[in-house]
């Protein structure tokens, strides 16, 4: 075991922790505004990816109006999502699972139109400086995932003041907490809701521009990821941004840890089994407001 | 009115096809996995990803046995079961005492190390290659070497298993889980001990799900790993909310979709996953109780309608 | 019963196109009366997608010249393709409707290992001649006996890699593979390292469709290996390698060297060994018919998967020719000889079902993204 393969595992740790949490953000973006848990949320990612793929790749636009593109087709795709798939389901009186399937059932159709559409392969896509490394003591991470860990950070600080100052977020906050007060005060309680999957829909997309250049673009990609997303948002109660991000670190490290002491073939047995104790341990979830046992 | 359906599912493989048969002896063999995910769901308000767990293990546990120990099919499933419910047990214990997100969260983990091992463990496991040449049930002689004949069996066991759950589900032990689901504050004052519900139900469905998997070991006669993963774990999930949680007989029509929409739609060429996710949407869209839901809604209704007339 | 019609509907939509597709297919050069069937249970869908298509490319190419230089004794065969999904279950779901409902004479498939095994039960108990495109699979496929396999043996497939990396004098080896098709061949490799000199001084597994491996491929770099073998169905481990600063050789197995594992790579598709069969850039001689009739057919180079459905077809008629298409037996017993193939020479009587000798084998090498083929060809003796 030497320096530079402990160095290596801690940042390959901490990237993964950052792009899980990532998703994660999504997903409790979504479920703060709205209960609902997106499992399409990784999808949102795939379509930001394909679509910075074949702006940057494909036709060659300069790298920072495709990056907007991206995160720009996963708000529009958040909130056809919202609009034809949630707000139906609500309406003729779905319970918490049945937003859970159809939101499921979209991250099929995503993966399902991607296969037929952008075809089986995997496309690599150049990100912010390239495919440059960064040496750190001999161990080495892409200058991209410096840039994913840094925007990663600036997107949670941002959300966290949309929330507490910005009168948007607040009113989001309050349709979702008590729908019938926040009417009564005049506030569109549909329209938050169909804001907040806009939002978690352009989150989705910040973290596919910014996820994409790293692992190749394939139309596998949206549920793999939204599990992961799942359980950072989870570890770090549902409904809670900066928690999702600290439950992704959590995951990751803990993953790459597993892959160097132990052994890489049961690195998954090890990363669950670790989360299935923290959950036990702390039924709260590591942010969450006392009382609400569950996450 | 059962009696019409018993009848009509009694008569199918003498008239049906053998592809069709073949296709409702997998919407039997996911239904007897699939009642305990939707009673977990329905009456305990438990979201289980992990069936696929104990499917599998029922699935290796008549796969080795029979393969290589040489033992009889019966022998074989007990084992299944058994190993099922021991494991369950253990887990459940530690396990249930986590609630909502955290609980569904715990299951997905138990789902994905239950791959894993049965991805490592490949000395008995056989991993990726599997494992072929699984014995198959025979009665008295007679081997359920066809679909036909395995049909019989694969819906007598759903009958067996569908009427016990109806029993728990009208027993007192189903009133105080609905008790526990809805108001576990009041059910704890009455005294009912909602962790040793919760796991008693818990091991019952994975017992079940054991029970399907050795059922489909000796029909396939032939196990690998990729038909127990998480795709595996989700479609069972997809079983219970589209048939319907709240129903028992929901369960069946959950299967039949999850089996039989695949098959129809991959006729319309390399679009049909497309297609079956989004006939999935519009179920779960228009039909929020499931197709059981629905179609107990529609009963009620024209009993109410019938009731009516009578009284006009 | 909403579900109940739609599925009715669905039903009656689909027959009706099958039908429309049908009629425009069906080529007019061979004769219109009673054609033959061939079932096809390939993955169109799913992880196996890319073997899949690929396959259904080669085969549908064969079909239509076949038909057009006459059919079996003037009869035209009719190869009908279904998707499994990469999943075991629908596989043999599939192959009930091939056998029982279409009267198909020979069955083809799978793509993956798994839904072999699942439709070999069938086929196996139905004395259907079944022509897989994959390797061997578990041990219980020795005793049946209508099962021929196109792809070699992963042993064979490790053995290959050894004798190259013998050749290259190389000792120390760093292991990268995935817990699916990496581990089968990476059992036969921990098998025969010792026998060709070779120590596997570092061995690391990711899970299949991982996207991150690099703490794995650290770990191998670490061990410091003199080559380093990376076995795995997607391009995101080749890239790893190269990004944790691995400059050493890699050696890889036939089932990584698609195109589009290639076009993942990017820049990283660069001093890469793969033994394979089919280097469309520069095909052997036996093999320069194909690639030009695929190329002029689809405008891209065919490779391994492409050749092996061809193969499929061409063997399948041949046998059909000889025997007719109505015993099952018969057609099994005209498959049991050698037969060259574009693919690679078979020999379907012998022990593995395969017959394929480590001659059949072309090494490629992946120079700045470009498969160029190596003159290195392994022992002849297997």
């Amino acid at each position: 075991m030497t320096a530079t393969l402990f160095i290596q595992s801690l940042l390959a740790g901490i990237t993964n922790g950052f792009v899980y949490g990532l998703i994660g953000l999504g997903i409790s973006v979504i479920y703060r505004g709205t209960r609902v848990v997106n499992a399409m949320q990784g999808d949102f990612s795939l379509v930001a990816g394909i679509v910075l793929y074949l702006c940057s790749e494909h036709l060659g636009y300069p790298i920072l109006p495709s990056f907007l593109a991206g995160v720009l087709a996963g708000a529009v795709v958040g909130w056809t999502v919202e609009i034809f798939f949630v707000r139906p389901t609500r309406r003729r009186g779905g319970n918490e699972e049945s937003f859970l399937l159809v939101t499921l059932g979209g991250a099929f159709a995503a993966s399902a139109a991607a296969l037929l559409f952008f075809g089986r392969d995997s496309r690599p896509i150049r990100g912010l400086g390239g495919d440059n490394l960064l040496d750190v003591f001999d161990a080495t991470i892409r200058v991209h995932a410096v840039w994913l860990i840094a925007l990663s950070i600036a997107v949670v600080v941002a959300l966290r003041l949309f929330y507490t100052r910005a009168t948007i977020g607040k009113a989001i906050m309050a349709a979702s907490i008590d729908p019938d007060g926040a009417t009564i005060i005049g506030i569109n309680v549909p329209m938050m809701r169909t804001l907040t999957f806009v939002l978690g829909g352009a989150v989705g997309g910040i973290a596919g521009v910014l996820i994409s250049p790293l692992i190749t673009v394939n139309y596998e990609m949206g549920l793999l990821l939204t599990l992961k997303g799942f359980t950072a948002a989870i570890i770090g109660t549902l409904g809670n941004p900066f928690g999702a991000v600290a439950g992704g670190l959590m995951l990751g490290i803990v993953e790459a840890l597993a892959i160097v002491f132990v052994s890489s073939g049961y690195k998954d047995v090890i990363s669950m089994t670790f989360l299935i104790l923290i959950m036990i341990a702390v039924p709260n979830g590591i942010f969450a407001r006392r009382g609400r046992a569950g996450g | 009115m059962a009696a019409a359906g018993v009848l009509a599912l009694a008569v199918i493989p003498l008239l049906a096809s053998r592809e069709v048969v073949d296709l409702l002896v997998f919407t039997a063999l996911y239904s007897i996995a699939g009642i305990g995910v939707t009673f977990l769901l329905g009456q305990c308000g438990i979201i289980s990803l992990a069936e696929n767990v104990f499917y599998g293990i029922g699935a290796y546990a008549t796969a080795y046995v029979t393969t290589a120990l040489g033992w009889h099919w019966l022998v074989a499933l007990v084992i299944g079961m058994a190993i099922g419910g021991a494991v369950a047990t253990i887990l459940a214990w530690p396990v249930l005492r986590l609630s909502g997100h955290f609980l569904a969260l715990a299951t997905l983990a138990l789902a994905t190390i239950g791959h894993v091992l049965f991805l490592e463990w490949d000395w008995i496991t056989g991993g990726t290659l599997g494992i072929g040449g699984v014995a198959q049930i025979s009665f008295f002689g007679c081997v359920l070497n066809t679909p036909q004949r395995f049909y019989y069996l694969a819906w007598i066991v759903v009958g067996i298993v569908f009427w016990l759950y109806s029993n728990l589900l009208d027993s007192r032990a189903g009133c105080a889980m609905r008790a526990m689901r809805d108001r576990p504050d009041a059910a704890m004052v009455l005294g009912i001990d909602i962790h040793q519900l919760k796991v008693k139900v818990f091991v019952l469905s994975a017992m079940v799900g054991s029970l399907a998997g050795s059922l489909f070991a000796s029909y396939v006669t032939f196990v690998s790993v990729d038909s127990f993963g998480i795709e595996r774990a989700v479609s069972f999930l997809l079983i219970a909310v589209v048939g319907g949680a709240q129903t028992i007989i929901g369960t069946i029509f959950g299967a039949a979709f999850v089996t039989l929409a695949p098959n129809l739609l991959s006729r319309l060429g390399d679009v049909h996953p497309l297609l079956f996710a989004l006939a999935l949407v519009l179920t779960v869209i228009f039909l929020p109780q499931g197709i059981g839901g629905f179609l107990q809604q529609q009963i009620r209704r024209l009993f109410e309608l019938s009731r009516l007339g009578g009284d006009a | 019963m909403n579900t109940f019609e739609a599925t009715r509907r669905s039903v009656l939509t689909g027959t009706m196109s099958t039908l429309a597709a049908g009629c425009f297919a069906a080529p007019v050069l061979a004769q219109q009366s009673d054609p033959i069937s061939i079932g096809a249970v390939l993955s169109l869908t799913g992880p196996g997608a890319a073997l899949g298509q690929a396959e259904r490319s080669g085969i549908r190419l064969a079909e239509k010249l076949l038909n057009e230089a006459g059919g079996v004794n003037g009869r035209i065969i009719r190869v009908l393709v279904e998707d499994d999904g990469s999943k075991p279950d629908i596989a043999k779901s599939k192959a009930e409707a091939l056998i029982f409902n279409e009267k198909i004479a020979l069955m083809i498939g799978a793509s993956l290992t798994a839904s072999t095994g699942a439709i070999s039960a069938l086929t196996n108990s139905e004395k259907m001649p079944q022509i897989a495109l994959t390797g061997l699979g578990p041990a219980i496929e020795l005793t049946y006996k209508s099962l021929f396999h196109l792809l070699p043996p992963q042993a064979l497939n490790a053995k290959a890699m050894l004798e190259y990396t013998k050749a290259q004098n190389f000792k120390k080896i760093g292991v990268l593979h995935d817990s699916g098709y990496g581990q089968l061949v990476y059992n036969n490799l921990k098998t025969m390292g010792s026998d060709y000199g070779v120590s596997f001084v570092a061995v690391e597994k990711f899970e299949v469709g991982a996207q991150d491996v690099s703490t794995q491929a650290a770990k191998v770099r670490a061990a410091d290996p003199e080559a380093v073998y990376v076995i795995a169905t997607s391009s995101v481990p080749f890239r790893a390698a190269r990004q944790v600063r691995i400059t050493q050789p890699i050696i890889s197995a036939i089932g990584s060297s698609a195109y589009d594992y290639v076009r993942g790579m990017g820049e990283y598709a660069d001093d890469i060994v793969f033994p394979e069969f089919l280097v469309g850039e520069d095909p052997e001689s036996h093999q320069k018919a194909f690639v030009d009739i695929y190329k002029a057919a689809y405008n891209s180079l065919p490779k391994n998967y492409e050749a092996a459905g061809w193969d499929a077809v061409h063997i399948a008629v041949n046998a059909l020719k000889k025997a007719g298409p109505t015993e099952r037996t018969a057609i099994a017993q005209a498959m049991r000889e050698p037969y060259r193939g574009v693919m690679a020479s078979y020999n379907f009587a012998a022990e593995d079902l395969t017959g394929i000798e480590l001659s059949s084998y072309v090494y490629s090498k992946l120079v700045k993204t470009q498969f160029t083929r190596l003159t290195f060809k392994a022992g002849t003796k297997s």
